[in-house]
Order: structure tokens, then sequence, then C-alpha cells
């Protein structure tokens, strides 16, 4: 059973919690049996990670008439996120014990059947609610009174529930709002007769064992990591004992442990492991006391490193302490560092960076590695509702960005600098392609951020639709290739003399080339072509959103009262480094 | 008495130690509903290494009959 703590812990702690946090989500809870427990182990788990957690709790097996009735306290509730917790019999009733008292066509029709109810519920729910809703996939229980003949039943009892499953998933593949989570695969991950208790079940018409509830809350919160964005981005790593077995500077190149036998064959699949979440976005770096030649050389020429130099967004390999270095880390990458998971073997390393960013998750390596992947594999931290080309070029990106720091370095001012690097901005309305990168961008972005608003898509949607808004975005190519979408902004238009700046975000990558200024200029001009007199704008400061706090009165705003102010009186000039299409 | 039988209920049914008597049950103690109940001999079972049948599940009305089940399965409670 994985390390977790009892439910009669999560009940009290849930009790005491009195601090509101800024991050707040409202969870709706509906099942078809008795899941009580779990609302008080979410808000403990959102407690732990700063976020004030509601819940609502339909009534038990209530949840088609909760949803049927518009007037009903689940949509007065305004949930943000809604489980809706199935299990198999109540599906299937009588058929889940007898399925062959019928045959293989009516069991089909029956499926066919319950898919439909199913997809009604949900359909009418997003319909009618803004909350995303997420689902459970059927249980396929380990018991066919077919036994093993099973596989050999044309549409067996267990491709039943297979069908309902894959027939749910498909249907909602595209889908922003409604998820399909994996009840099954949960099952697989924990066995069972772990999780199902036949005492219990008798007893109290739990089929979620009172163990095992606070496992499945855990897994649940990557629902709520990835809704309110606070997804971690960049893992890093050191080397000695982390990477590779042994020390290189004493052990040598050839005396670490990295290769197919065993203890090395750990290391390499933990390599594999950091390169699969590398490839889906997860940005890499090391930080490490070595030397940096005998470091390099195992990274550069071991055979058996899986991780290679391409995969790192910087390197850190020196003898400077491990804080300094993730503090060197932070400001590269320029990312937060609430967006950092560090792995290390050494407690005593562990605990240095722990004390100095709290806000780091600084993973507990255990001293056996044979148990690292299962660690990174347990981390719900990376969980995203969506996963973009952005993303997946990701890795690239970084590789990028360290090419455009060597030009840097060697440029000898920032005006060569910029015109070096060969800037052309593209400014464009979003659409239905654009939409899932802008509202990930709201949903994230922190330090280049004016107001950090948070909208989820749908929110964008109907600002995209209502002509009183402008929603842009931004596109950003240099002489390195093309950074994908990485600015947005939304006007409100106000009146017909004025705007105001609702939104103004860039991605921290591309900070520090002026580009706002291109943006800045676009807006003022293409509101004095609509014969507007006064941009508005605000800026609300955060802990965070500190690189814009200058940004309106370097731009000749005037605070007046609350707000800024900029009075147009004729078109400005774009930069001269800056190339700008308006699409 | 077992401090750890008695630390159970009192984590569990949110009272003081020193309250805690046998005839306390489900009508005596606030938070000792019905899925609260559950818990409690989940952690029991937990706690002393046990499993209790669904008869002694059902039969669980107050504190005594907690002890008695457990003193049948061999657990010393005279600690």
């Amino acid at each position: 059973m994985p390390e977790e703590n009892s439910l009669s812990d999560y009940i009290n702690k849930s009790n005491e919690i009195t601090k509101v946090f800024n991050k707040k989500i409202r969870i709706a809870l509906l099942s078809s049996f008795t899941i009580n427990g779990l609302s008080e182990v979410l808000k403990v788990k959102s407690m732990e990670r700063n976020i004030s957690c509601v819940v609502y709790e339909a009534p038990y097996n209530q949840y088609s008439q909760e949803i049927l009735n518009e007037k009903s306290d689940l949509y007065k509730f305004l949930p943000d996120i809604t489980f809706l917790i199935l299990d198999t019999r109540n599906i299937f009733g009588e058929i889940f014990r007898f399925p062959y008292s019928i045959s293989h066509l009516e069991r089909a029709k029956i499926v066919e059947k319950k898919v439909k109810e199913i997809k009604n519920l949900l359909n009418k729910y997003i319909e009618n609610s803004n909350s995303k809703i997420v689902v459970t996939k059927l249980n396929i229980p380990s018991f066919s009174p077919n036994g093993i003949f099973e596989s050999k039943t044309e549409y067996g009892f267990y491709n039943m529930i297979e069908d309902f499953n894959k027939q749910l998933t498909k249907n909602y593949l595209n889908s922003e709002n409604i998820f399909i989570y994996d009840f099954d695969k949960f099952i697989t991950k924990n066995g069972e007769d772990n999780v199902f208790n036949y005492t219990q079940f008798f007893f109290g018409d739990l089929k979620i064992s009172i163990d095992f509830l606070p496992v499945l809350g855990q897994d649940l919160m990557k629902y709520v990591i990835g809704y309110l964005g606070i997804t971690k981005k960049c893992i890093v790593l050191d080397l000695d004992n982390t990477l590779w077995g042994g020390i290189v500077g004493e052990d040598g190149f050839n005396g670490i442990k990295l290769g197919p036998e065993p203890p090395g064959n750990a290391f390499m699949e933990f390599q594999r492991v950091l390169l699969s979440l590398h490839q889906r976005g997860i940005i890499l770096a090391i930080n490490s006391k070595n030397n940096f030649e005998d470091a390099i050389k195992v990274i550069k020429e071991h055979p058996y490193m899986i991780l290679k130099e391409e995969h790192f967004a910087t390197m850190c390999i020196n003898w400077n302490d491990k804080v300094s270095n993730m503090k060197e880390i932070v400001k590269e990458i320029n990312i937060g560092s609430d967006s950092i998971v560090f792995i290390d073997d050494d407690p005593v390393n562990r605990e240095f960076v722990k004390s100095i960013f709290p806000e780091i998750l600084v993973v507990n390596l255990s001293d056996d590695p044979s148990s690292y992947v299962l660690e990174i594999e347990n981390l719900i931290d990376f969980s995203v509702l969506k996963i973009t080309n952005e993303d997946r070029n990701r890795g690239k990106m970084y590789l990028k960005q360290k090419k455009i720091i060597e030009l840097e370095k060697t440029s000898t001012d920032l005006q060569t600098f910029l015109n070096q690097l060969d800037l052309k901005i593209s400014i464009k309305d979003v659409n239905e392609f654009t939409l899932p990168r802008v509202s990930q961008l709201i949903l994230k972005t922190n330090q280049f951020n004016l107001t950090t608003k948070r909208y989820q898509e749908i929110d964008i949607e109907k600002m995209i639709k209502d002509s009183n808004f402008i929603v842009t975005c931004v596109q950003v190519e240099d002489k390195f290739g093309d950074n994908g979408i990485t600015g947005v902004f939304i006007i409100k238009k106000e009146n017909e003399k004025e705007w105001r700046i609702d939104t103004f975000l860039m991605s921290c990558r591309i900070m520090g080339r002026d580009i706002e200024k291109g943006i800045m200029a676009h807006i003022i001009n293409k509101a004095k072509e609509n014969n507007i007199q006064k941009i508005n704008a605000d800026f609300i400061p955060t802990q965070k959103n500190k690189p814009v706090e200058n940004f309106l009165s370097d731009h000749e705003f005037k605070k007046e009262g609350r707000s800024w102010t900029y009075k147009i009186k004729s078109k400005i000039k774009f930069p001269e480094y800056l190339r700008i299409e308006v699409e | 008495m077992s401090n750890k039988l008695y630390e159970i209920i009192s984590t569990v049914m949110k009272i003081d130690i020193s309250t805690i008597s046998d005839e306390l049950g489900p009508k005596t103690i606030e938070n000792w509903t019905s899925f609260n109940g559950y818990v409690l001999l989940n952690e029991l079972e937990t706690g002393f290494n046990v499993k209790f049948t669904i008869d002694e599940a059902m039969d669980v009305k107050n504190i005594a009959d907690i002890k008695r089940h457990l003193t049948n399965k061999g657990i010393s409670l005279d600690e």
C-alpha cells in the first residue's frame, strides 16, 4: 500500500482548516455509492498545496437527479470540477452477477443503452454548468462466472465493461470539459482485493475501502493541479548516485554504475522515465557538485547515458553550494521556483534547498536506486488537462534559449543584441487552434502578467464571441526559430472613447527582449485607428509579477486613482529591431 | 486499561480520553455516526492487527462491546 495517512487523520485535520488561501477550488462529488470521507481527504490535500477547497457532496446515488434538475443544489454550488464516481455493480445491476443469463446480443444492447444514459447526463451537465466533469471508467472485476473460458466468450462480461469504457472515452477525446478518469488503472495499481473490502461493502455499502479513500483522493488531486495550472514544469537533478551510481570524481568514467547490469540498469531506467517526461514538455536541468570535465565527459560520451547534453536546459556543474546553483538555474531558465522539482540522493542537500526554497518540491529519494523510478511515477505534480504543441517542443525551445544567452554574452550592448536576434512578432486574433495555448498561458503565467486574471477556456471563448472584447495572441520568432505563442492581451471596450487592458502577459521565455514595447505600440495604434482617446489599465501586484511593476509608467501611462491611463495623441513608432505582422 | 484502544477511540471520535467509559456509544458520542463507526473499526483492525467479522461489526453498540470482541481475539487490554 502506498504511504498514506489514515482516513481519520484526514477527517480530523479537515476540521481544523482555518487558513484561507488565494488559490481556490470548488469540487462537487457525485457517486453511485458511499464516498464519505473523500471530501475531507480532498480538503486536506488541497490545504497542503495552499489551496482552499470547498466540497459539495450530492446525496448518495442521486447523481442523475442532481444533473437532470437544473435547479438542484449541484448547479447552485457552481463547482469548478465535478467528479462522477461510478461503479460497475450499480451501472449493470443484476447483469453484474448474471451476465450469462442473457445472450451476447442482449449484453451489447445493454452496454449501448448504459453508455447513452451516461452520455446524456454528461452532455446535459456541461450545457448547464461551467464545471469540468471527470467521470470514472468502470472497473473490470477479476471474477467472471465463465472463469478461464471468459476470453473465449463472445462479447463476454469483461468485453461488456471494456466496451462501455471504450465508447465513453472515444466520445470525449477532444472535449474541453469532460474527462475520463481511469479508475480501472487505479484498481490495477492498488489491487482489487485491497480497494474493495467485502465486509465494508456489506456493512456500509463502501465500494472503496476506508484505507484506500486517501489513495484515491491523491489520484484525483491530479485534476485539481491540472485545473489550477499549478503543474511542475522543471526537474532539477543531481548527478552522482542520482543519474548514475557512484561518484564519478572518485570512481572514474569506467567505475560508475550505469549500464544493462544491476544496479546500473536501475539508473538507466530512471533516466528513461525522465526522458519520457522531457519529451512531453518537462524541462530538465542539472545541479551537481562535481568537476565539470568529469561530469560532462560522462554526459557526452558514456555509452549508457540515456539523457544527453541536449536534454538539459541548463547544467550547473561546479563546486558551488546547491542553493547558489539553484538560484542560478531559476534565473537562467526563467521560471518560478515553485514550478521546480528537485531530485538529489543526499538528504543534507535536500534539506538545504528546502530550507531556502520551501516552494520547491523536494523528492525524498530513498537509499535504494531500484525505487527511484516508482518515486517519479508516483508524483502527481506534472498533471495537465491538456498537452499543447508548445509543451512538446519545450525542450527544443530551451536549447534555443541557451544559444540566445550565448549571443547575449558576446553582444556589447542590448541594442546590438536585439538587432542581431532578428525578432519578428505576429499578432493574431485567438481562434479555436490557438485557444488551448492561450488558456494555458493565462492560467500559468506569473511573472510578466499585469493583472494575473485567470480564465478558463470557456471564459475566453465567451470573450472571443463578445464584440466588446479583443482577445489577441502574439507569436514570436527569432533567428534561432519559432518560440510559438508566447504573449496574450485582452482589451475590453469600455465605451466608444475608452479601452481597458484587461490582460497583458508574456511567457518568461521571451522576456528581456523588449517585445512588450512592440505589442504596446500595436495596441495604441489600433486604438487610434478606432478613434479611441484613452487606454486604461491596471497593475495588480502579486508576489511574482515584479517584472511588470514599472511597465505602465515606462509606457507613459499616468496613474489616475487606482487605475492607469494613457491619453492617445498620435500613432507611435514600432521599435526598429522588431518586425511586426498583424494577421 | 489499554492506552492504545482509548487513543484510537479518542482520535476517531474526537473526545477526551478521560471521558471515555464502557457504556458510551453512538447515542452518547456525537461523532459516532454510522460512517465514523466503520472508520473506528477499520482503525482498530489496523491498530491491533485483527479482523472483525460482519457479525462482530454489527454487534458493536458501545465501547464495552469493542473491548469484548478485542479480548475474544486474544488482545490483552490490561496494560
